[in-house]
């Protein structure tokens, strides 16, 4: 799916239970305009920067990462860390690309807990 | 499990169900004043930044280490508000604040507890602004420094011993969970190089002004829960000059004033959900001094700006909105 349409689908399914999501509303509070949020729905307007992906991502209670994906962007933070150690991420990546969530959410770092 | 995601606490079960995730948010907001009138619901003004306690052991507390969990900045006299966000799961939560109970006033215990009920349900409580002082009102959580007498936990234990937000999280029992989601299905619609002082923890939470906000009764019943499955963090609070010290980092601006917000014509909340019932709130809480109050006994001005606004703009928000809370500049 586009970008675009993504958003739409997103902005849309909110809309129909609240109207703070029309096109006016979502693009006041992500700080654009209407028409230019109404363009990039329509695939007219190539997706925006990765701040304005975030805070669209934001308001429609997204995740920032897929939109970010959908937008073929790669968010800042995980540019710095790969460029940083370009081998080792490329790796695990590759490594991991196919394998399933349960998998690598067994890698993924825990908040830990301690005694309280 | 418990991983750190955009500043949010991301709580899943995998082995209870695949759709068993919870995400906790810390909003920033403006303080409301501590006047003893009623107060809407005030704005979310972002995320504060969680960082991992792990990452600064060195420059934080040790016995944040012993206790691990994450860490946010605050300024003396800042408010914050949870907000709770998941998919269709269910859960039962119970937040403390000092290893107080939220909800009930009651020292920290494992488990849950159905009578009095000291925690909330996930599905029918989209945020917390702060303790539960009586059905239908809370007061604020409002960061004081510890060891001044103005948190929840001083005034309840006399000690200052813990500080920060304490969250334990539990599923839904899946097979509760799928004769609901089946019932619908039915239905038509719907983070100075130095260390403190051992055990020195830095920011508590104190009750503030007063905010028109339920707190849930469990419409489930604690059967419902699988109390074999639960995942706790421990968010600890540092003043936000600490935080740059620690973290090299800029902590956020300081949060708008509830007059300045007032005055520029921005809005407030209430959260409308007439069919459901609220639980009493806590004799316990209610007998706290607020910030302000505790000021005057101390004959201290802990709260600048802490002048009555008069809300103008407030928008209601009902269960089956998207429950945008958020303030636009």
């Amino acid at each position: 799916m586009e970008f675009g349409e993504y958003v739409r689908q997103a902005r849309e399914a909110h809309r129909a239970k609240d109207r703070a999501y029309s096109v006016r509303q979502v693009a006041r509070r992500v700080g654009i305009e209407p028409a230019y949020l109404s363009k990039i729905e329509r695939g007219e307007q190539p997706p925006p920067s990765e701040a304005t992906i975030r805070r669209i991502a934001e308001d429609l209670k997204e995740d920032p990462d897929v939109l970010l994906a959908l937008a073929g962007k790669v968010s800042a933070d995980l540019r710095e860390a790969i460029c940083k150690r370009p081998q080792v991420f490329a790796a695990l990546l590759r490594e991991l690309k196919d394998a399933p969530d349960h998998a690598i959410l067994r890698l993924v770092r825990e908040v830990r807990d301690g005694n309280w | 499990m418990v991983t750190l995601e955009h500043d949010s606490l991301v709580f899943r079960f995998p082995s209870v169900h695949a759709d068993a995730r919870l995400a906790v948010n810390f909003r920033r907001t403006l303080r409301v004043p501590d006047d003893n009138r009623e107060y809407p619901l005030p704005p979310g003004l972002g995320s504060f930044p969680l960082l991992h306690v792990d990452d600064y052991a060195e420059r934080t507390p040790s016995a944040w280490s012993a206790h691990g969990g994450v860490f946010l900045p605050m300024y003396q006299a800042e408010a914050l508000w949870i907000r709770f966000d998941r998919d269709d799961y269910p859960f039962a939560v119970k937040i403390a604040a000092g290893k107080i109970d939220a909800v009930t006033g009651g020292p920290w215990s494992p488990g849950l507890t159905a009578e009095p009920q000291d925690y909330l349900v996930t599905d029918k409580q989209p945020w917390l602004d702060g303790f539960c002082i009586a059905k239908g009102h809370v007061r604020q959580f409002v960061a004081m420094p510890l060891g001044e007498g103005f948190t929840a936990e001083e005034q309840l234990t006399g000690a200052a011993e813990h500080g920060g937000v304490q969250i334990v999280v539990y599923p839904m029992k899946a097979e509760v969970y799928e004769e609901a989601v089946a019932y619908r299905r039915m239905a038509p619609t719907i983070r100075m190089r130095m260390r403190w002082a051992v055990g020195s923890p830095v920011i508590g939470l104190a009750p503030g002004g007063l905010i028109r906000q339920k707190v849930y009764k469990d419409p489930h019943g604690i059967s419902a829960w699988d109390l074999t499955q639960s995942s706790r963090c421990f968010v600890h609070i540092l003043n936000s000059a600490q935080y740059r010290a620690v973290t090299g980092r800029m902590p956020p601006t300081e949060p708008l004033t509830a007059q300045a917000y007032t005055n520029a014509g921005l809005p407030w909340f209430d959260y409308y959900a007439a069919d459901q019932a609220a639980l009493a709130g806590s004799p316990k809480l209610a007998s706290l001094d607020s910030v302000a109050a505790m000021g005057i006994k101390k004959g201290a001005s802990p709260l600048t700006d802490n002048v009555p606004v008069n809300p103008g703009q407030v928008i209601r928000i009902r269960p089956d909105g998207s429950t945008v809370r958020e303030g636009s500049f």
